[in-house]
């Protein structure tokens, strides 16, 4: 693998593989020349692609931290913390950092491939000004459809195919990769619930998602995160959207689905996914969200936010451990 | 901290003023309530005691109550077994009144799991001047 050459800056690069070889091929020697060179690596991975690294990787693979992508990645806004967490505690060592990170899979649901990508750019505009390290983004050829591939060209600068490393020549570029995020939502599911909201609206607010959240079927821990979720988005909506907001919910396949709607805007790109700092009176609304919830989809129209918390029925996995050689946790 | 010690603090004008004193008498302790809120003042151990739900309705009569048996130099214990919801600004008071504190301690009780886990992730719980009881709620 050629134009292996050391970063200065932050480099955000897909690899597009097909099959296991070329994954091996893509990954093992990057790996490798960041063990060589002094310098901490972080491969968040399925399980199946870290036991692989494993095996290829030998006697090195002590020297790699793992995490597991299903986890640490379930909630797609929850990488980047992680991989700021890994880059802040190696900041001013004087030695760059290697990651590996595959947020895309085949089985991802539309709106979780949507928020993956969104996810892609922002890594942009959240390490593009910072230290310097290099994450290595595979995508399977093989398995995700065309337009999956060409928004990686679009998100990432470089991209690597076949043995030959070069410059994306449709690249977004820094600036639009923060910019206002307005992809349409579609419209799923009839909604079981509805009301609008005021200042003192929250209380039927927490009811009639507790109530929603109940008939679907959640555990009750999960329908008080959720109303703790929705809560927080509505004070948001109260507070800087406008005095209110509307608040509709629905079910789909596997999850149930709050969206709040309101006249308020906001042009912080990462506003959800920077951890607050605990001495800071920071919001922490869409920060707690995101931690709370499977899923956080955030749209700035023209006209207002829309909010959409999607929460599944079925246990979700939470943040661990994989490797079992160092003691780094991506997230608590 | 015991009664005695209350009323010390009163008299070197460290602690509640008698008319909250008075005032805490009179009611039964009950220093604040709305229609979804109710805080009362807990004596063995010093603090108060919150019941219901907080938030962007009262979450500003959480730091009013709190100051009102705030001590710098000795423990507050707050019974929150019986919130039902506490939103973020709810449990950001309880935050403030911790950093607030010179030597004592902020002892949380009864702190229910959402509002722990909620703590966790706001990298709240960290801190060293409060403090997460696991022991039995106290004051009620």
């Amino acid at each position: 693998m050629p134009a292996l050459n050391p970063v200065e800056k932050f480099r955000h690069e897909a690899l597009l593989y097909s099959g296991w070889a070329e994954f091996v091929a893509g990954t093992v020697p990057f790996i490798r020349e960041g063990v060589k060179a002094g310098e901490p690596v972080l491969v968040v991975e399925s399980v199946d692609k870290i036991e692989m690294l494993r095996i290829a990787l030998g006697d090195e693979t002590d020297a790699v931290l793992f995490a597991n992508m299903a986890e640490v990645g379930s909630n797609p806004a929850r990488i980047i913390p992680a991989w700021h967490e890994f880059v802040s505690r190696h900041a001013g060592t004087g030695r760059r950092m290697r990651g590996i990170g595959e947020p895309i899979w085949k089985e991802r649901s539309a709106d979780e491939l949507i928020e993956c990508q969104r996810h892609e750019s922002l890594l942009n505009v959240a390490f593009g000004h910072g230290e310097p390290w290099w994450l290595l983004c595979p995508y399977d050829t093989e398995k995700l459809d065309a337009a999956v591939i060409d928004e990686a060209r679009r998100s990432h600068e470089f991209i690597t195919e076949g043995s030959e490393a070069r410059r994306s020549e449709i690249f977004r570029g820094l600036e639009a990769s923060g910019a206002p995020f307005d992809v349409p939502l579609p419209d799923r599911g009839t909604s079981v619930g509805e009301i609008a909201f005021g200042v003192d609206g929250l209380g039927s607010v927490r009811s009639l998602v507790a109530r929603h959240a109940n008939a679907a079927g959640l555990h009750r821990e999960r329908v008080e995160e959720l109303m703790t979720a929705v809560n927080e988005v509505a004070t948001n909506s109260v507070r800087h959207g406008g005095g209110g907001g509307s608040l509709r919910i629905w079910q789909e396949h596997v999850a149930l689905v709050c969206e709040i709607r309101d006249a308020g805007r906001f042009n912080d790109p990462l506003a959800d996914r920077q951890r607050p700092s605990p001495v800071h009176s920071a919001p922490r609304g869409l920060w707690v969200a995101n931690q709370l919830c499977d899923l956080v989809q955030i749209r700035n129209f023209a006209n207002g936010t829309v909010i959409r918390l999607h929460m599944r029925r079925l246990p979700t996995h939470r943040l661990s451990v994989v490797s079992d050689a160092q003691d780094y946790t991506p997230l608590n | 901290m015991g009664v005695a010690d209350i009323w010390l603090d009163f008299w070197t004008g460290k602690g509640p003023g008698i008319d909250e004193l008075a005032d805490a008498a009179i009611r039964g302790g009950r220093i604040y309530a709305d229609k979804q809120l109710v805080v009362t003042r807990t004596l063995e151990p010093y603090g108060l005691c919150f019941s219901g739900e907080i938030d962007i309705t009262n979450s500003k009569a959480v730091p009013q109550a709190l100051s009102l048996a705030f001590v710098r130099n000795g423990d507050m214990h707050l019974d929150v077994s019986g919130l039902i919801f506490c939103d973020i600004s709810g449990i950001r008071s309880f935050v403030d009144a911790a950093e607030a504190m010179d030597e004592g301690h902020l002892l949380l009780h009864g702190l229910p799991p959402l509002l722990q886990k909620v703590m966790t992730v706001t990298g709240w719980s960290d801190m060293k001047s409060l403090v997460i009881c696991h022991c039995a709620a106290v004051g009620r």
